[in-house]
């Protein structure tokens, strides 16, 4: 089942001399349970990718429907509802609520559809997570890895169809940077959850089912080295 | 670039957005200083004006015997002395001119350099005893000049000739009683006096201190050194008051309460300033703990934080000082233009150095002292701050959010305001103390009121009355000096005296007959009953009396010259302003009974007015107001006698026209502040935490949630700053209130229930305007480039 169809994206920053064009006519899609690589150098228009892919970015040129539903064709409110419901994101700054502690921070998705969080699977991503015992601390009192992780459980919480996550280890050492994989993998093969990942890091892409290489705002796919 | 501090410009050119709303606040909290001070010297300006014209400037008076005038005279601490004495000063001894009576004052020609108000139209000064300087009513009604002789109708039935030497403008005394003013030198007074009344020569001493000079000290020490009895020494208390000479136990409260007043909007001010610096500085710990990351140690970085602070106040504080100078300007220009004349000696572009320093002073000492604890906190970012995570967003938040209570947004809202203990005092202190300052300066308001009777609509400027109440003046001469060149608007009463039953017991009443202008003043004081059936003569209103009413609706059985007539109560009216020959002026307890015109003359059968009042356009010639006299004496014969009020009209209006430019100048200050704070206080928030809205955008939250999240804080704030304010303002409302007003005039205090209203109104205006500036940037935020993520 298809979960992300891009259509013919394109998105140009800057005006005359400066414009540089930060996607050219990208389109791929990508089915349920699948997880994708995105790799490429720096400024080579990743993050402008995902960030389109997730609705945070408009793009000037293209289509993006999750499931069946036109992100561009929402209104701003519609999709920002939208996003919260269908799309996890996780940033390689980790961006937790500094107010919340671990467990506020995790079911925060749901507190702004004004849902009450199922208890069961609050314990359970805790679980899977490892917090556990963490879980009325505050942000500013957990390491880098246990904060990506706090990042991780708050994305799968609404039980997204699609996970972005932008450079998710990239603050985070070897360690720390292999839970989070396992836990992304997990999302993928145990919740059959669509994540898509950006990394700087070729080892990582080992795990994923389609690898993606951006150049120059042209995308083209690699190849799987899991499967 | 050669030194670390460079920075700061380097730095400020590129940040000017990130420290605009600090360097607004040290504008507004410089203004805001620069003004009250401003219009409080400017207020004692206009009132010495006030004070000098009316009183004089003269500061203490003896009454002592020549010997002890002339050595008190010696003294090194008087710059200035004189003479004073006054016959006939009740107007009832029969000292007269040409059958008015007159009063006769004796006085060296210093002494009107004390008196300003006594102006020389024309001539000089008597310098022998047969020499009288008159008012100009005497030239005008008498027709006599310069150079002729007057002749003086004294109580022994002679009569005393005076040179006439020249010509003042006319006293309040003397206009209002329609009687004359005859200045004589101290030593032809004194041979008046003496040849006059057996009593003793009775002199006043009027003395003008030296500069500098402690006024209180050296009347003490007159008193001692010449055994003076309490009764013996005069202050001129309202001259002294304004120039903090006063020994007034009354006064010193005055002093006191304004000294409050004073500090409570320096520390409002410092409050302000320290909420924007503690805040400025917490959204750049990422900054500091990069400083810090570089090697520059704790020290540096304070100095860096307060040299940054100076350099704001660079601009900021000459731009408060300049708009707070303006303002002082427009509120004294105002004054000139409500009342004009009597301010004219006031500097239309005056500056205030008291302000000055005070704004100044509050700028620097404040930017220094908000800084030093923010400085401190910036020092103390660890290095670390920087290269981890989390900084640059938010501070850390030491406690969770409560989402139990609230929903998620406004929960998370409260914490924002509530999460920083220090903030959260910083801010809530300020609006706090707004409100603590509003109603402080409440009670000015309620001591003005009572301080000062304002002109009531009614009043009037000039006004012809028979001498007996007998209703002797024609209704149409109302109708047409109404056309009279100057005159605005002419109205009469008719009087007339009846008995009546009343509780029992046979009662004096006078009746007034009012017309369609006067029932419509009346209005306003109407307490039961109906105006529109009195105003058709459908029955009478009744005056409100202490020892009981009488219903409205009952019949009253009037005995009017022999024959009874009844009349029904239609109403009761609180104020009759008019009370001309009533009780007022008997002490009688004679009952107030008003009418129509019609009703009157049914009753009474009278056609005419007892009282003319006519109310004048501020610049009517005076041939004009000689011109009516003489039509009115024309019409009504001799027993008529006139009233000019437009002297005492002029000064009740000036005091209270600058009183109340000054008070409620100050009211919509503190208004301001407390609105311009609520504002600032949120939008500096709002951009503190720009990133971390981001954020919850990038998450999912919409912005109708974010906006709902922004007035959860703020309602935070203010609920929390209303329940303090309101926990400390209203008992010293109440101190304040009870030392100003209870003291006084013994009224009793009450919450203050409009002062309350108002900034409730005040300040739901500013959340408005706190959450639209902020949702409109929210609504416009590129969430990519807010979390820093593309």
């Amino acid at each position: 089942m298809e979960i992300v169809r891009v259509e013919k994206l394109s998105k140009t920053y800057g005006k005359g001399e400066a414009q540089v064009a930060a996607l050219k006519n990208v389109s791929f899609s990508m089915e349920r349970g699948q997880f994708g690589a995105v790799v490429g150098e720096s400024g080579s228009g990743k993050s402008t990718l995902l960030n389109c892919v997730g609705g945070l970015d408009r793009a000037d040129a293209g289509k993006v429907f999750i499931g069946d539903r036109d992100l561009f064709a929402m209104g701003e409110e519609e999709r920002t509802i939208f996003r919260r419901q269908n799309i996890g994101f996780i940033f390689q700054s980790f961006h937790l609520i500094p107010e919340l502690n671990v467990e506020q921070n995790i079911i925060f998705p749901l507190l702004l559809d004004y849902r009450k969080p199922e208890q069961t699977r609050v314990e359970e991503i805790l679980e899977v997570l490892g917090l556990t015992n963490r879980r009325k601390h505050l942000p500013g009192q957990l390491s880098g890895g246990q904060q990506q992780r706090v990042a991780i459980g708050r994305a799968l919480i609404t039980r997204p169809a699609l996970v972005l996550a932008d450079e998710p280890t990239g603050n985070l050492d070897s360690r720390n940077s292999e839970d989070v994989m396992d836990l992304l993998c997990k999302a993928s093969r145990h919740y059959q959850q669509t994540v898509l990942m950006i990394t700087h890091n070729r080892n990582l892409t080992s795990a994923a089912d389609r690898v993606f290489q951006v150049t120059d705002g042209t995308l083209c796919e690699l190849g799987g080295d899991r499967r | 670039m050669k030194h670390y501090l460079d920075l700061i410009a380097i730095s400020a050119g590129r940040h000017k957005k990130q420290t605009r709303m600090t360097r607004l606040c040290i504008v507004l909290a410089v203004f805001l200083v620069t003004v009250i001070f401003g219009m409080a010297d400017m207020e004692m300006r206009a009132q010495m004006i006030q004070a000098v014209k009316s009183d004089g400037n003269w500061h203490a008076g003896f009454v002592v015997d020549a010997e002890t005038g002339a050595l008190i005279g010696e003294r090194p601490e008087v710059e200035r002395i004189a003479r004073y004495g006054v016959v006939n000063y009740g107007l009832q001894d029969g000292y007269r001119i040409g059958g008015v009576e007159t009063c006769v004052c004796g006085l060296d020609a210093d002494l009107l350099e004390m008196f300003p108000a006594v102006t020389v139209l024309e001539g000089r000064f008597p310098q022998q005893d047969d020499e009288a300087m008159l008012n100009e009513a005497v030239k005008s009604r008498l027709g006599l000049r310069v150079g002729d002789l007057v002749s003086l109708t004294v109580p022994r039935g002679e009569s005393r000739q005076y040179r006439i030497t020249g010509i003042t403008k006319d006293m309040i005394l003397t206009a209002e009683h329609d009687a004359f003013g005859m200045l004589l030198t101290a030593e032809g007074y004194d041979a008046l006096h003496t040849g006059e009344t057996d009593a003793e020569q009775e002199m006043v001493y009027f003395v003008q201190f030296k500069k500098f000079c402690n006024i209180q000290k050296a009347i003490g020490d007159i008193s001692t050194q010449f055994g003076l009895a309490p009764e013996q020494v005069r202050q001129n208390a309202k001259v002294l008051m304004l120039m903090f000479q006063s020994g007034d136990s009354y006064l010193m409260k005055f002093y006191f309460v304004a000294a409050v007043l004073a500090v409570l909007v320096a520390v409002a001010g410092i409050f302000m300033i320290a909420a924007s610096m503690n805040s400025n500085i917490a959204r750049r710990t990422e900054f500091f703990g990069m400083m810090r990351c570089l090697g520059a140690t704790k020290r540096q970085v304070i100095c860096f934080v307060k040299r940054e602070a100076l350099g704001w106040c660079r601009l900021a504080v000459p731009a408060g000082l300049l708009a707070g100078v303006v303002t002082v300007w427009a509120a004294c220009g105002m004054l000139r233009l409500l009342s004009p004349g009597l301010f004219d000696s006031m500097p239309a572009l005056g500056v205030s150095v008291l302000s000055l320093v005070a704004g100044t002073l509050i700028g620097l000492v404040t930017v220094l002292l908000a800084a030093g604890a923010p400085a401190k906190k910036a020092a103390g970012v660890s290095p670390l701050t920087a290269v981890s995570g989390n900084a640059g967003t938010v501070q850390a938040a030491k406690r969770a959010a409560d989402t139990r209570g609230f929903k998620v947004d406004t929960a998370l809202g409260v914490h924002h305001a509530a999460g920083s203990r220090r903030n959260f005092f910083l801010v809530t202190g300020s609006f706090a103390f707004s409100i603590i300052l509003f109603l402080a300066f409440g009670t000015a308001i309620d001591f003005m009121h009572h301080a000062i009777m304002p002109l009531r609509p009614q009043a009037p400027d000039f006004y012809a009355f028979a001498a007996d109440y007998a209703n002797i003046i024609p209704a149409e001469l109302a109708e047409q000096l109404q056309e009279h060149p100057g005159v605005k608007r002419a109205f009469g009463r008719g009087y007339a005296q009846v008995t009546a039953q009343l509780d029992g017991q046979q009662t004096l009443f006078t009746i007034l007959s009012y017309d369609a202008q006067q029932f419509r003043w009346a209005g306003r004081g109407l307490l039961k009953g109906n105006l529109a059936d009195a105003e058709e003569g459908k029955g009478v209103l009744l005056a409100w009396r202490e020892e009981g009413q009488v219903p409205v609706g009952s019949k009253l059985t009037l005995s009017v010259g022999g024959e009874d007539r009844e009349v029904s109560v239609v109403g009761i009216l609180g104020d009759v302003p008019f009370s001309h020959g009533t009780a007022a002026n008997t002490g009688s307890s004679e009952v107030l009974l008003i009418c129509s015109e019609a009703l009157f003359r049914n009753l009474t059968g009278e056609t005419g007015y007892a009282v003319l009042d006519m109310q004048m356009e501020q610049a009517i010639e005076e041939t004009e107001v000689q011109q009516i006299r003489k039509k009115i004496e024309q019409a009504c014969g001799t027993g008529i006698s006139f009233a000019d009020k437009r002297l005492s009209n002029q000064e009740v209006k000036g005091a209270s026209y600058s009183l109340s430019v000054f008070l409620y100048g100050f009211l919509v200050i503190i208004a301001m502040l407390a609105f311009f704070n609520i504002i600032n206080c949120i939008a500096m928030s709002v951009s503190a935490r720009m990133r971390e809205y981001g954020v919850m955008r990038a998450i999912g939250m919409s912005v109708r949630q974010l906006v709902r999240m922004i007035v959860g804080e703020t309602l935070a704030y203010m609920v929390s700053g209303a329940v303090f304010g309101c926990l400390i303002g209203l008992p010293i409302n109440r101190i304040l209130f009870e030392a100003l007003v209870t003291s006084r005039w013994g009224e009793a205090w009450e919450v203050p229930v409009w002062e309350l209203a108002v900034i409730v109104a005040v300040m739901g205006c500013a959340l408005c305007l706190a959450v639209a500036g902020p949702a409109r940037q929210i609504r416009q935020m590129t969430v990519v480039d807010t979390i820093g993520e593309a």
